[in-house]
């Protein structure tokens, strides 16, 4: 009788865990940066494991997440969501075929209900769908509102009264723009791509990216002079020597304590803004870089993206959460919780309406931008990588007098005839 | 004698009736070479596979990412040496390190190692203050001195401040061309020349005493005596050094990487740092592959340099 008790006891207990021993759960894995953008992204990431408990999201954090997950995917391992810095990255991978293409998926899967159209192109390698972009980018001019409001100024929309403004900056005792690239050399980029936007225009640097003209265009090499005009007069950090040692806490403490006016910088700052300026009690604002006609025009880029190791087990669980990773819903949660430059989906006017107008605005401008040719392009988005590292490398040598602007430009246009040869150019959206 | 040769087996399988021989190369060819086999396996693996194979990418046109690979022959060695300035400037400045790193340290850490060995009492105290840098992580150390050397809060700055003056220390020493490559191996000696006192005093100490009271007796004063006594006493150890920083500074990475990433305008660039550059930010796999092997070449000859000095008579 004992046993027979026993053997039913079993039966029960077997049958109770049945369901559970059966249930395939698939686990998706991600690697991402250690640090506090994973302290707050982390967390409502993981939320996807709550939409469906038989797929789940690992995240693995990596100290030098890029260089580690192409040595993996390389090897045939790596994680199931390749994340890269940039299209141009995406291209070499597919090109190898270490990452899936994924328009079945996007297909499926609605991707084009919410993903803006020029932003899927983006992920475009050889006519098929290889990354998903995320983390829209502009540059701007943040500036300091009570130092304006002191010495009575207001923020400049062209170039002439940036030149007006900054004489009146240097004549105050202050620096123009709180800047330096000790702790990110490839910060000069940024200042080469809104320039070149900026003073020679968005068309004319669409232009030379599809290969119509050259780069030593006279435009294009005068928003080069220009850049290096103001190099010279000392108004990026105060100084070039100063401006190669200035680090990214100089930035941000000299604009939000106001001892710098203003600052060139990219979206992504405006979570550091938001905290320096906290500590200061001083007030920030931005307006749009100024250009050679006052036009407002947003140079665009993607922060990063997202694609398929073509090595996962189970493809079609990544790409599900992608799909809910880039949902309206999710992107928008992301950028009121942590400030995240959202992916360049449709994100709905009442999250808008949760942040700060000033940030809301942004998004707004540069969503209108983008819709009404007004946008130019970011260096790191839509230039190939020879080129691209050349941009941010070689400026330098004209800052400390060891070229001339025509000879970078000259220099550049040889590395980039050879990248558009070979085809190696990320897809760009056409105006 | 011709007939004793007749009995002794010649062949490898004669041998191997032959008990004696049987155990002899048990005991000296065979049970070393099992002993050794784990660790020649593992270094096949990990050093002697890989340069060939870094040999091999040098001569491709290889992007770093998959394995899309064409051979392209000495086009990449034809490109490094005849069409890249940048290579040219990166060498100068390797050599320009490897001059600073073969005399200032070693003159410091003779000095003070010199000095170190006459003190009898609390001499190791100094030894652990002069050698705790050389326990630091080069990050901590380079961050450390990226403050330091900083113009608007760092030493050069307060100097300016208690003395009254203007930028005349507080300069930008990272951020000119004309002081960035000697700043950063300033801050990487800072760090190194410590550990070349220690051998350098661990050698002077091994030196017997006998030898500088005869050099006493004969009339010699302290100069003399480190001339005829000590540097040669010491000579092994200070020419392996040599030998060992000169190859070093052709892989000088860290301490740039950390503090400039070769900058401003290529003034701090470095073979290794133009190599990283290539192999992971340019997708030039290939051509990054050709300058690991140029480095190597470097290295293999400062090697023969040496080798063929201590083959002509030199006691190294």
């Amino acid at each position: 009788m004992k046993s027979v008790k026993l053997l039913f006891a079993i039966a029960v207990l077997v049958l109770a865990l049945a369901p559970v021993g059966a249930q395939d759960v698939t686990t998706v894995s991600m690697w991402f940066s250690e640090g506090s953008t994973l302290d707050c992204w982390g967390p409502i990431m993981l939320e996807f494991n709550e939409v469906d408990p038989s797929v789940q999201l690992e995240i693995v954090p990596q100290a030098d997440t890029w260089n580690v997950t192409r040595t993996a995917v390389a090897g045939g391992g790596g994680p199931d969501i390749v994340r890269t810095p940039g299209p141009s990255f995406v291209y070499e991978m597919a090109q190898a075929g270490l990452i899936l293409p994924m328009d079945t998926f996007a297909e499926s899967m609605g991707w084009g209900d919410f993903f803006f159209d020029w932003a899927l192109d983006l992920g475009l390698v050889d006519g098929q769908l290889y990354s998903l972009s995320d983390e829209l980018e502009t540059l701007v001019m943040y500036y300091n509102v009570e130092v304006f409001e002191a010495n009575g100024w207001t923020p400049p929309d062209t170039m002439d009264e940036l030149n007006a403004l900054a004489e009146e900056v240097e004549a105050a005792g202050l620096t123009v723009f709180s800047h330096g690239n000790a702790s990110w050399r490839p910060t000069n980029e940024h200042f080469v791509g809104e320039y070149w936007t900026q003073v020679a225009g968005p068309h004319k640097v669409y232009q030379a990216l599809s290969g119509e003209i050259p780069w030593t265009d006279e435009s294009l090499v005068g928003a080069i002079e220009l850049l290096d005009a103001h190099m010279q007069a000392g108004w990026y950090g105060g100084g070039v020597d100063l401006y190669f040692t200035n680090d990214g806490v100089y930035r941000r403490t000299s604009l939000a304590e106001g001892s710098a006016a203003m600052n060139i910088e990219g979206s992504w700052a405006i979570r550091g803004t938001v905290d320096y300026f906290g500590e200061s009690g001083m007030t920030w604002d931005w307006v749009p870089v100024p250009s050679h006609d006052g036009t407002d025009y947003y140079t665009i880029g993607m922060g990063n993206t997202s694609s398929i190791n073509a090595n996962s087990p189970h493809p079609e669980a990544a790409a599900q959460f992608l799909t809910w990773y880039f949902s309206p819903a999710t992107q928008g949660k992301m950028l009121t919780s942590c400030l995240k430059g959202p992916a360049p989906v449709a994100i709905g006017a009442d999250v808008m309406a949760e942040l700060d107008p000033r940030i809301a605005r942004l998004y707004a401008e540069l969503s209108d931008a983008s819709a009404n040719d007004r946008y130019g392009y970011t260096t790191w988005t839509f230039w190939p990588p020879k080129s691209d590292v050349y941009i941010y490398e070689e400026v330098e040598r004209v800052w400390t007098g060891e070229i001339t602007a025509m000879e970078y430009s000259a220099g550049l246009q040889e590395l980039f005839a050879e990248e558009l040869a070979a085809g190696d150019i990320p897809p760009i959206p056409t105006r | 004698m011709a007939l004793l040769s007749q009995n002794k087996p010649t062949t490898f399988f004669e041998k191997l009736n032959d008990e004696t021989w049987r155990r002899k190369f048990l005991r000296n060819v065979l049970i070393p070479w099992i002993f050794i086999s784990p660790l020649l396996i593992i270094h096949l693996y990990v050093v002697a596979i890989p340069a060939v194979q870094g040999i091999y990418m040098s001569l491709t046109d290889w992007k770093g990412v998959g394995m899309n690979v064409n051979f392209v022959g000495l086009e990449n060695y034809r490109e490094l040496f005849f069409e890249d300035e940048t290579f040219g400037k990166a060498l100068r400045n390797n050599i320009t390190w490897m001059i600073f790193f073969l005399t200032v340290p070693f003159i410091l850490a003779l000095f003070c190692a010199t000095m170190l060995s006459q003190v009898r009492r609390g001499g190791m105290l100094y030894r652990s203050i002069l050698f705790v840098p050389y326990v630091l992580a080069s990050v901590v150390t380079a961050t450390i001195w990226k403050n330091l050397l900083n113009p608007q809060r760092g030493i050069g700055a307060a100097a300016d401040n208690i003395l009254g003056l203007d930028g005349v220390f507080g300069i930008a020493y990272l951020g000119r061309t004309e002081t960035a490559l000697m700043s950063i191996a300033f801050i990487d000696n800072w760090q190194f020349w410590g550990f070349l006192m220690i051998l350098f005093l661990a050698a002077m100490q091994s030196i017997p005493p006998v030898l500088y009271d005869a050099a006493k007796i004969d009339g010699a004063n302290r100069w003399q005596e480190f001339r005829h006594v000590t540097l040669p006493g010491i000579r092994p150890i200070l020419v392996f050094m040599f030998m060992m920083v000169a190859i070093f500074s052709f892989l000088a990475f860290d301490y740039i990487f950390l503090l400039t990433q070769g900058g401003p305008g290529g003034a701090s660039e470095v073979i290794a740092t133009q190599l990283y550059k290539n192999a992971f930010f340019r997708f030039q796999a290939g051509y990054g592959a050709a300058q690991g092997v140029v480095i190597s070449i470097f290295a293999g000859f400062i090697i023969l340099i040496f080798v063929t000095v201590k083959r002509r008579g030199w006691d190294i």
